[in-house]
Parts: C-alpha cells; sequence; structure tokens
C-alpha cells in the first residue's frame, strides 16, 4: 500500500517522515520503502510571460521575454503556441536538469539567445500532456518554485499491509495506527452532502437475493453530473499512489478507496435496466462482458450485481462493461456493499482478476464504513462533476455483521509474553485502538472489537495489539526454565553423516538438486509408481503446476539430476567430476488420504574423468568400474557393512558387462556400475562415466554403527603366496571362497591379475597372498604345507592350475 | 721371540698407517682381510709362534692380542669416520624441488554449504534439547495450510504460491487439490506434536519446501528450517532468549537481534526477527561506503516466529489451556548466504564444481 504522506496529515499530525516509518515498522505495518517526489524539479520556477513576438527566421517559434521574480526579465525562445502574454508558465532555469535527463543550457537557436526554457507538463514528467507549456493559476507568484507552486513536495511510504490488517489499506486505516501510537485523535472527513431532488429510493430499487454472500448494499443517486476529467491535486494524489486517473466520477470511487479503505463502484443509472439492483450468483452459463474486455462465463457462485435483465459487474471484484461510465452519463448510481470474503477470493481466483476492490472484499472489508464512504462519495462526485445528490441511501440489509467481544484476562499477557502487563496499560492501549470495554470484574474485561478489525476474535489477538503497541523490545529475554531432556542423535541422521565422511573422502563433492525433474529425465531408469487402485502405472508423482515441463515430475531416483550437473561442468570444461547427493525419491502412498507420498532417501552419485586429477605424479588413468565400487565400499565400511555382495549385472540403465548389483543377505542395497551407452547418449554424456545409487532404508536394515569389538589371535602366522590360472570368466570371489574353505586360512588377498602373453587367450592369472593360523597353537610350516595343498586340489578341481 | 714382537710392531704402526688413509669402506674391507685375516698379516706372523719356546708363547699372544684389539678398533673407527663424511656429504647436497604438489591419491570432496549450514544450526538446537524431526515434503493440504490457521480461501494464502500434484499419479482415495508440495517445513509441527501426542515438544525440521515462484529471487525449491517448543509455561520472553542465543552462537557472540511484530496465521502473538548486519556489524557502513547487505538499516531479517496460535496447538492434540509454545523458521540459503557470502541463489543448485569446491 502506498501511501502519501501530505495525504495522511489531513488524518493525522505527523512527526518526521522517518519517525513515521520508525513507528508504523515498529507496531507491525514494515515500512519498505521511502520515497520523496517533488525534488527532481529543483531550478524550475514560476515565471510570468511579459511580452512575445514572433522568431525572425523561424516560422514556428516566438521570442518572449518573461519575468522570473528577479533580476532583468530574461529573452527565452519557445515553440509553444498555447500561451497568452501574462500567463504564467513553468521555467526551467540555465542549469536545471529536467526528469528525462535534459540539461538546461543557454543556446542560439537560429541566431536568437535563449536563457532557458519554458515548459510542458510533460516535460516536467507530470503528465502524458505536451500539447503546449503548463499554464498555472495567475495568482501564482514569479520565482516560486514550481514543485510548491503544484504541491509536488510529498514523501510516499511503500507499507507492507500483512493479509490479516485489510483496514490499513487506506490513509485513514493508517491514520488510525499512528494515532493510537501517538495518543492523538483522528480527523475524520466530514462530507458535506447537498441532498436534492426526490428521494433516491424513487429512482432505483435494491435487492439481494443472496444475503450470505452480500450482507448489505447501499446505494446513493446523484444527477446532473457532467463527466471531465479530474482536478490536477487529485489526480496526482491517486498516480501517487499508482491509480491511473480515469475521470472525475471513477476518481472519486477510487479516491474513497484510498482513503477510507472501502470500494465503491460507480454505474451509469441510464444503464441499469428496471432501475433495479439485484444482488445474486450467476445463473448457470451466464456470461458477463468486464471493464477490462473480456466476456467471462461465470460460475454459478460467482455472485452478480444485476439489473432487471443481466449482470452489471462481478461483485466486489470488477464491473461490466456495460454499465461502464462513459463520456455521456449523467445519472450515477454509487455503490458501497459489504461482500462475504471467501466468495469473493472464489471468484477472484476462478477468473483470474485481481483488483483494488477484490483485495481488499476477500481481507474482509469494514461494515462500518459501507453508509460513510457512500456518503463520502457522493459528495466527492458532486464537487468534481456538478449535479445534485438525491436524499436519502437506498440501503438493503439483510444481515447484520456479528461485533464479537472478546474477554481479557488480566493474568493472560503474562502467561503469554513473560512479563507484567498493568491493567491500565492494557485498557489504554485497547480503548486507543478503538475497542469498547463492555464489562470488567477483578480476572479480567471483555471488549468489544472495531469493526474495522475483522482480525481480532480470541484473547491471543488482543495480547497481541497490546504487546505490539508497547513494543516487543519491552518483553525481557529467558531461556524456558523447564529441564532439557537431551535427545539421541536418531539412527538415520549418523548414518547419513558417515555416508557424507566418506563419499567425501573418496573425492565426492556434495551436489543438491531439485526434487522435480523432466518426464524424459526419468524414462531411461525404467521406473514407475503405483497409481490408482495399485495397478495403474506412472512415471513419477506429478505437478499440475510446474515451473516448466523441466520440472514437472517428481524424481524416483537421483541420478538424472546428477548427470545433468556432470554435463554442466562439463561444459564449463571441467572433466574430472564426482559428485554426490542424499536426498528423497518419491513413490506413492499406499493410503493416500494419510500419507499420499512414500518418501525414501537414497544416496547416489557420478564418477567421470580422471581417477587423479592430472598432476607430475599422476599416472592419468580414467575411471573404471573398480573407482565407483570403492566409493560403495567406502560407504558400506562407514556404516559397518560386512558381508555385502557385488554381482553383475546392475540395473538395467547401468552398462551389463561392467555393473553389479550390491545386495547383503539377499536384500538388495543399490547399484553401481557404467552407464548404460544408450543413457550416457540421452544425457549427452561420453562413454565411460560411473554411477551409483544407493538405498538408504537397506543400509541401515545392515548397517553396525557400533562396532562390536572381536579378540584376534595373537600366535605366529604362516605366510604363503599362491598363482594360479583360471578361465577368464572365473571370478576373484568364487576363488577366493574356495581358499576361504580352509578353516586355516585367516586371510586371502588377490594382489595381482594378469592376462596376455605366454597365456593362451581367455585365461587369466590370479596372485593370492594367503595368511594361515590356528586360534589355539601356533601352525607349523609342514601342517601350513598339508593346507596350502590341499588347497591346490580344490583349486584343480574346478579347472584351475597352478603356476609355477 | 724378539723378532716375532718387532714383527707385531711393525705390523701395527703399517696398520695404523694403511686404515687412517683408506679413502672407503671397500678399502677399509681390504684392510681388514690384509691385516686380520685367515691368511692375512697376523695370522703369519703367528704361524712362527709354533717354534717359540713354550714358556714365550704367553707373552707373545698378549701382544699378539694387543695388536689384534687394536687393529680391530681402528678399523671401526675409520668405519664410523667414513660413514659420517658420507652423511655430511649427503646432507650437504641441494635440496629436493619442494615446490612440486604433494603426492595424494584423492583430493577431498566438499559438503554442500546448504547442508553445511543446516548442520551448523541443527547442532546450535541440539545443545538447546531439540531434537530432529521431520516429515513427508508431498503434504495434504490440511497439514500445510488448514491445521496451520489457513483455512480453504484465506488471503494468507497468498503469501505462498503453492505445488499441487496431479492427482491421476497417486494412489486413488484423495480430494482433488487436497495434496500439494510443502510451501513451509511448518506442517512438520503438527505432526510432531500428534506424533507426540503430549508436551513437551521441543523439535527442529530442517528440510526441502517448495513455492511455485522461480527468478533471480526465488527458486522453486529451497529450505527451511522450523522450531517448535510447546510445554507449559513457554512465554514470548522465552522465545526471544532462545532465539537470541542462537543468533549469537551462528553469527557470533556480538550480534543483537530485533523483534518486530508481523503476521503468521499460525502464531500469535507474531513476530519478523532481525539480526545485526554480519557484514557491517549494525553500523549501516563498511569502509565508508554504504553497506549493500543491510541496505544500510544495520539489521537483516532472518527469522520467523511467535506464540503459537491455540487452535495449531489444539490441531496437534495439545490443550491450549495447559500449555503454550513458540515456533520459529528460517531459510536455510539466507542462513548460508550471510555466513559464506554467497550472493546469488542460484549457484546452490547449479552444482558447479568451481563453487561446491569453496566449501
Ligand atoms: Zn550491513
Amino acid at each position: 500500500m502506498r501511501i502519501s504522506l501530505k495525504w495522511l496529515s489531513e488524518y493525522v499530525a505527523l512527526p518526521s517522515p522517518e519517525e513515521v516509518a520508525r513507528k508504523l515498522t515498529a507496531v507491525g505495518l514494515e515500512v519498505e520503502a521511502m520515497e520523496r517526489t517533488g525534488q527532481g524539479l529543483r531550478g524550475v520556477v514560476a515565471a510570468r510571460v511579459l511580452s512575445s513576438e514572433k522568431h525572425p527566421n523561424a516560422e514556428k517559434l516566438s521570442v518572449t521575454r518573461i519575468d522570473r521574480g528577479e533580476g532583468e526579465p530574461l529573452q527565452i525562445v519557445c515553440g509553444a503556441k498555447n500561451y497568452a502574454v501574462g500567463d504564467v508558465v513553468p521555467l526551467a532555469t540555465i542549469g536545471t536538469v529536467l526528469p528525462g535527463g535534459a540539461k538546461i543550457e543557454k543556446a542560439k537557436l537560429r541566431g536568437v539567445e535563449s536563457f532557458g526554457m519554458l515548459c510542458s507538463a510533460r516535460e516536467l514528467g507530470l503528465s502524458p500532456d505536451a500539447s503546449g507549456l503548463l499554464i498555472l493559476p495567475p495568482e501564482v507568484k514569479p520565482g516560486t518554485p514550481i514543485a510548491e507552486a503544484l504541491g509536488l513536495e510529498d514523501v510516499l511510504l511503500e507499507v507492507n499491509v500483512t493479509p490479516n490488517r485489510p483496514d490499513c489499506l487506506s490513509h485513514l486505516g493508517i491514520a488510525r495506527e499512528l494515532a493510537a501510537i501517538l495518543g492523538q485523535p483522528v480527523r475524520l472527513p466530514a462530507p458535506k452532502l447537498a441532498e436534492a431532488g426526490g428521494p433516491a429510493s424513487d429512482a432505483v430499487k435494491v435487492r439481494i437475493d443472496a444475503p450470505d454472500r452480500c450482507a448489505r448494499y447501499a446505494a446513493r443517486v446523484v444527477e446532473g453530473v457532467k463527466i471531465g476529467p479530474s482536478p490536477a491535486w487529485l489526480a496526482r494524489r491517486l498516480e501517487a499512489c499508482g491509480v491511473r486517473s480515469i475521470s472525475n466520477v471513477v476518481d472519486a470511487t477510487n479516491y474513497v478507496l484510498l482513503e477510507l479503505g472501502h470500494p465503491l463502484h460507480a454505474f451509469d443509472l441510464e444503464r441499469v435496466a428496471g432501475r433495479e439492483i439485484v444482488v445474486r450468483t450467476a445463473h448457470p452459463g451466464e456470461r458477463l462482458a468486464t471493464l477490462d474486455g473480456k466476456v467471462r462465463t461465470l460460475a454459478p457462485d460467482d455472485l452478480l450485481v444485476a439489473d432487471r435483465d443481466r449482470g452489471s459487474a462481478l461483485a466486489g471484484v470488477m464491473g461490466g462493461g456495460d454499465s461502464e461510465i462513459a463520456a455521456g452519463t449523467t445519472r450515477v448510481l454509487v455503490e458501497s456493499a459489504w461482500f462475504e470474503p471467501s466468495g469473493i477470493r472464489r471468484t477472484s481466483r476462478r477468473h483470474g482478476l485481481k483488483t483494488e476492490a477484490s483485495y481488499r472484499f476477500e481481507r474482509g472489508a469494514d461494515p462500518g464504513m459501507v453508509i460513510p464512504a457512500v456518503d463520502r462519495c457522493a459528495a466527492l462526485i458532486a464537487e468534481l462533476a456538478g449535479g445534485v445528490v438525491r436524499p436519502g441511501i437506498v440501503d438493503a440489509h439483510p444481515r447484520q455483521n456479528a461485533r464479537p467481544e472478546v474477554r481479557l484476562r488480566w493474568r493472560r499477557p503474562a502467561e503469554l509474553l513473560g512479563m507484567e502487563v498493568s491493567r491500565e496499560d492494557a485498557r489504554r492501549i485497547l480503548i486507543g485502538l478503538g475497542f469498547e470495554e463492555r464489562a470488567s470484574d477483578a480476572d479480567g474485561a471483555t471488549f468489544r472489537v472495531p469493526t474495522w478489525r475483522v482480525d481480532v476474535s480470541i484473547e491471543e489477538d488482543l495480547v497481541e495489539e497490546i504487546v505490539r503497541t508497547l513494543g516487543y523490545d519491552s518483553i525481557p529475554a529467558t531461556l524456558p526454565a523447564n529441564a532439557v531432556v537431551m535427545p539421541a542423535e536418531p539412527v538415520e541422521a549418523q548414518a547419513i553423516s558417515r555416508i557424507r565422511a566418506a563419499l567425501e573422502a573418496s573425492g565426492f563433492s556434495e551436489a543438491v538438486n531439485f526434487s522435480f525433474v523432466a518426464a524424459r529425465a526419468l524414462e531411461p531408469f525404467g521406473r514407475s509408481v503405483e497409481t490408482g487402485d495399485g495397478s495403474g502405472r506412472a512415471l513419477g508423482i506429478a505437478l499440475k503446476n510446474p515451473i516448466s515441463n523441466d520440472l514437472a515430475v517428481m524424481r524416483t531416483t537421483l541420478v538424472p539430476s546428477l548427470l545433468a550437473d556432470l554435463a554442466h561442468d562439463r561444459r564449463q570444461r571441467i572433466e574430472d567430476v564426482r559428485l554426490y547427493e542424499i536426498a528423497r525419491t518419491y513413490g506413492t502412498g499406499a493410503r493416500p488420504e494419510e500419507a499420499p507420498s512414500a518418501e525414501a532417501l537414497q544416496v547416489a552419485g557420478v564418477v567421470a574423468g580422471r581417477r587423479v586429477p592430472v598432476g607430475w605424479a599422476a599416472p592419468g588413468d580414467v575411471v573404471d568400474f573398480y573407482d565407483a565400487k570403492a566409493a560403495v565400499a567406502g560407504v558400506l565400511e562407514a556404516l559397518g557393512i560386512d558381508g555385502a555382495r557385488f554381482e553383475a549385472p546392475g540395473a538395467s540403465w547401468l552398462h551389463p558387462r561392467t555393473s553389479a548389483v550390491v545386495t547383503r543377505g539377499g536384500e538388495v542395497l543399490g547399484d553401481v556400475g557404467e552407464l548404460h551407452p544408450r543413457v550416457a547418449q540421452a544425457f549427452e554424456l561420453p562413454r565411460g562415466v560411473l554411477a551409483f545409487e544407493l538405498r538408504l532404508d537397506a543400509l541401515l536394515r545392515a548397517a553396525e554403527l557400533v562396532p562390536q569389538y572381536r579378540p584376534f589371535p595373537r600366535l605366529p602366522a604362516v605366510l604363503r603366496d599362491l598363482a594360479v590360472v583360471v578361465d577368464d570368466a572365473v571370478t576373484a570371489a568364487s576363488v577366493e571362497g574356495l581358499v576361504r574353505e580352509e578353516p586355516l586360512v585367516e586371510a586371502v588377498t588377490l594382489f595381482d591379475v594378469y592376462r596376455g602373453a605366454p597365456l593362451p587367450a581367455g585365461k587369466k592369472n590370479l596372485a593370492l597372498a594367503i595368511t594361515y593360523r590356528a586360534a589355539d597353537r601356533t601352525l607349523t610350516d609342514e601342517e601350513a604345507d598339508r593346507v596350502h595343498a590341499r588347497i591346490v586340489k580344490r583349486l584343480a578341481a574346478v579347472g584351475a592350475e597352478l603356476r609355477t | 721371540m724378539a723378532d716375532l714382537l718387532s714383527q707385531l710392531e711393525a705390523l701395527a704402526t703399517g696398520a695404523r698407517a694403511a686404515i687412517a688413509a683408506a679413502p672407503d669402506e671397500k678399502g677399509l674391507e681390504e684392510l681388514r682381510v690384509r691385516f686380520l685375516g685367515k691368511k692375512g698379516e697376523l695370522s703369519q706372523v703367528l704361524r712362527g709362534m709354533g717354534q717359540l719356546p713354550a714358556g714365550e708363547r704367553p707373552r707373545v699372544g698378549e701382544v699378539a692380542n694387543r695388536v689384534r684389539d687394536e687393529v680391530e678398533g681402528l678399523l671401526a673407527d675409520g668405519k664410523r669416520r667414513l660413514e659420517t663424511k658420507a652423511l655430511e656429504a649427503e646432507l650437504a647436497g641441494a635440496p629436493i624441488d619442494v615446490t612440486l604438489a604433494g603426492r595424494r591419491l584423492l583430493p577431498r570432496g566438499h559438503r554442500h554449504p546448504i547442508t553445511r549450514a543446516t548442520e551448523d544450526i541443527s547442532a546450535i538446537f541440539a545443545r538447546l534439547g531439540y531434537e530432529v524431526a521431520s516429515g513427508p515434503e508431498i503434504e495434504l493440504d490440511w497439514f500445510n495450510f488448514e491445521a496451520l490457521n489457513l483455512p480453504p480461501d484465506h488471503p494468507a494464502r497468498d503469501m505462498q504460491d503453492t505445488f499441487y500434484v496431479e492427482e491421476s499419479t497417486l494412489r486413488a482415495g484423495v480430494k482433488p487439490g487436497s495434496v500439494l508440495l510443502r510451501t513451509h517445513t511448518s506442517p512438520v509441527q503438527v505432526r510432531s506434536m500428534k506424533r507426540l501426542g503430549k508436551a513437551p515438544v521441543r523439535i527442529i525440521c530442517p528440510g526441502r519446501v517448495y513455492r511455485s515462484d522461480y527468478d533471480q529471487t526465488h527458486s522453486p525449491m529451497f529450505h527451511q528450517v522450523e522450531g517448535l517448543c510447546v510445554d507449559e509455561g513457554i512465554t514470548f520472553a522465552d522465545l526471544k532468549g532462545t532465539l537470541a542465543a542462537f543468533a549469537r552462537a551462528y553469527f557470533g557472540p556480538g550480534t543483537r537481534t530485533r523483534f518486530r511484530p508481523s503476521y503468521f496465521p499460525f502464531t500469535e502473538p507474531s513476530a519478523e526477527v532481525d539480526v545485526s548486519c554480519t557484514i557491517c556489524g549494525g553500523t549501516g557502513r563498511k569502509d565508508g561506503k554504504r553497506c549493500g547487505t543491510c541496505k544500510e538499516t544495520g539489521w537483516l531479517e532472518v527469522l520467523g516466529a511467535g506464540m503459537v496460535h491455540p487452535r495449531v496447538l489444539e490441531n496437534g492434540g495439545i490443550d491450549s489451556k495447559r500449555h503454550t509454545g513458540f515456533a520459529f523458521g528460517m531459510g536455510v540459503e539466507r542462513m548460508a548466504m550471510l555466513r559464506y557470502g554467497i550472493d546469488d541463489l542460484r549457484l546452490y543448485f547449479e552444482n558447479d564444481l568451481r563453487f561446491l569446491s569453496q566449501f
């Protein structure tokens, strides 16, 4: 809400603008900006034209002599024709910079010297009118600064009015708040209504068919008006508050809106069929042409202000084009009503129409302002556009708005605030804000809420009124006295912080991506969520109103987002990338009325580029499956997960030859491997990108976050190496498994894998280091040799040849 | 005998000179063989002992042993001398190029600033006894709005542009328009109260929230931390003290806080909480120039807070006649911006490594 301090000062005596801003902010009406207007016209003064002659060398120019209130008359060359000698006009003196940026300098125009410039309203940035010089009232003394002469100097405040305070969406409302803080009275405008002619009720009838939606409809009739432009002072006030000046009658309604906060509407009474106003809901399929030039099909829930035959306005939202005030309008019906807020909001949203009127009605207009506003507006129309106000108000008032009474227990402020508030302070503040004390006793008092305070209905609201007026600074700062119960860190949080540390130690940096992605980004992953009765399928939970198609479906995997990050970094020529993300994936919930989604945390990562960043000691190898596997293994180790198995192939979005599914005890923990070439292509990535994806819930089930000590044998061990040649298809794990079948084997380390000459194709050599140890005795070389020989035999049985 | 003794004496003299002149360890080893070896000079001399009368042998033997001990000692000294010389030579050599990069297998990865800020905030509240709670991001209208005193058609719903979920992509049984992406972490307040079923409640909830607004200063997804403290006798003064303590812990011990009246439908009274500007220390000016971070006001708006509205307590199953509580919420992106000097919201979700690797 834009507030003009000049305007505001008509209702309350103001301290300095800074003080006004500080005080309003302190009571919850945050002043977001302060603008001084009329400052840009320094150097422009009023000047009287003393003479005007034709320019000797230019047909369209004149040479004038002007009096600027001091010194010798100045010679000015001028192109306008609309003035007469003796007129007072604006003079931009030498050195002035006009609002458009033009700097006035001494100039020679077609050989004649000019010492300044006479200005139009447009040149001064006051209005679009460039038809000629701005002619000032004749009583303005030459030399008066133009801003002073026109009353342009003002301070505008941008006040952030929270949705609970519609009563502050006007100059009067802000004045009321200030007056309460300053302990001053508010000067209400007192309209001077000169009524004449037959009663208004002879000219129009009002009927409310939807009393639940319209509690009151009051109309006044002004006849004999002449539509024309508004006076400059009024137009400037409207424009200062961001409202365009249209015509005197329309401007009068807007002026009263900004002054009193009550939305009004003016109809051309000649165009109200049957001279009858009916407030009713729309008929099925009914259409209305609104003022914005659109023809709207209405819903039966839309409230209309209609005449005998058809709709004239979307009630409380926007007028209709048919009954609009036009240049020839002479009879005006002024509407002042109280519409039910949520209905206005539904209509405003349904039609995407947000107006000054709907904004106030949907927040709650002041029912006590219906009559004062219609009086004020009718008087103003008569003043601005001539005409006569018919006696009386046609007032349909089927329903009284309730005025709640709220009880305040004297001890309640202290209970809620932790600060004593005296009864005297509580009373003084509430009464200053317009509350009426209805009854009181030793425990408390009952207060009647002023009509404009639609936001106050419970005791806590009264406490807030008191404390915001006292100032939040008056409340002490304490800590809750109650004992603190030290909560244990949840297992999930512990696990996540370990996973982060493990991945960061593996060189992964954390990414944070949007939870929604493009549908096409999910397609390659072959996942879906259950819909409907459980038999339906969707790619993921979709948004009704996404920002764009690229942010439309809730992720079922984090991998596509990370691939997009990788592509971004590669475009920035960053090629060695390790990224991880820990976030939720979104499935559907089986009991949607309680939990529409099933949200599961996932840990995912991508790896690309060189294993070690390029450097003098770096071999420069690019990453492969085993780098991604190492990252996964690091996570498993950090969580104390033993006995996880990696089995080829992994999920379908991975390369079938270079990927694995990770399981433990039959439960799938996740997948790791090289991206499937088609997936890489879809994300415009090269071959060889690795990724992994782990399910946090499965990891948690397998985790042993608190390690358990196991005693270890201290008797000497015997070490033996073993090299065997096996088929390529034989896995390391299967060979190690055979070795471990011997109970005296404590550890097996595969320390070399070799393919190539002199081995035949399809064969590989595996070199194993085996540690033998007995828990209860010192193992002899002979005993170890016997076990070692048995292992060789075991391996031979599955086709492994011993290599010597 | 005299002959043998003089031979031994000559041997000792020769050994002294030779060992002193030995150039390296190899030379010393050759001298050991020459003097003390099986076929060495000492053995040669002692071979003549057999011809001596038995009475003279011990005397010659004694001298021979003394000569052997002396030569062995000289050899050991010589070895030490050479080692010292070699070590001194090595230490005196040119240093290696210490400017080459250190050898590391993998550079460490970096934690996202949003996570870092969230962890820091959570840790501070953990010390005050707050437990971390969570709730769904795909939420029911009832928890996100209605339970928080925002009935349908409430104009305050305009404060938050909401993403709604397409019902056909859910399981059957939801009312049209009733499922949305949570617009704040506040629904976790009601969920936590319902879950615990009784006071005291002392939780914080960090998490992702969503609003359908996307421009330079708005992201459709961002992060909040919500806090809730409900018990008997909790007051606005406790709220002030708690948030002042938090602000000092997060922004530094000199940080001041300011509470201004504001409006949230789920708290009454409500407040916006400002902290003294972390950049200019609350003076509004930095290095003689206008402080752009606080726009010269000296204050930064960082939190929304208030006393929990009695209807919200009741919706959480808490008796509002016996209990009071306070709630607060803050934007993590903003908290991280102020802490790390990040000046563009979009950096958070671009995941450019040049950004991430700074944290
Ligand atoms: Zn600052």
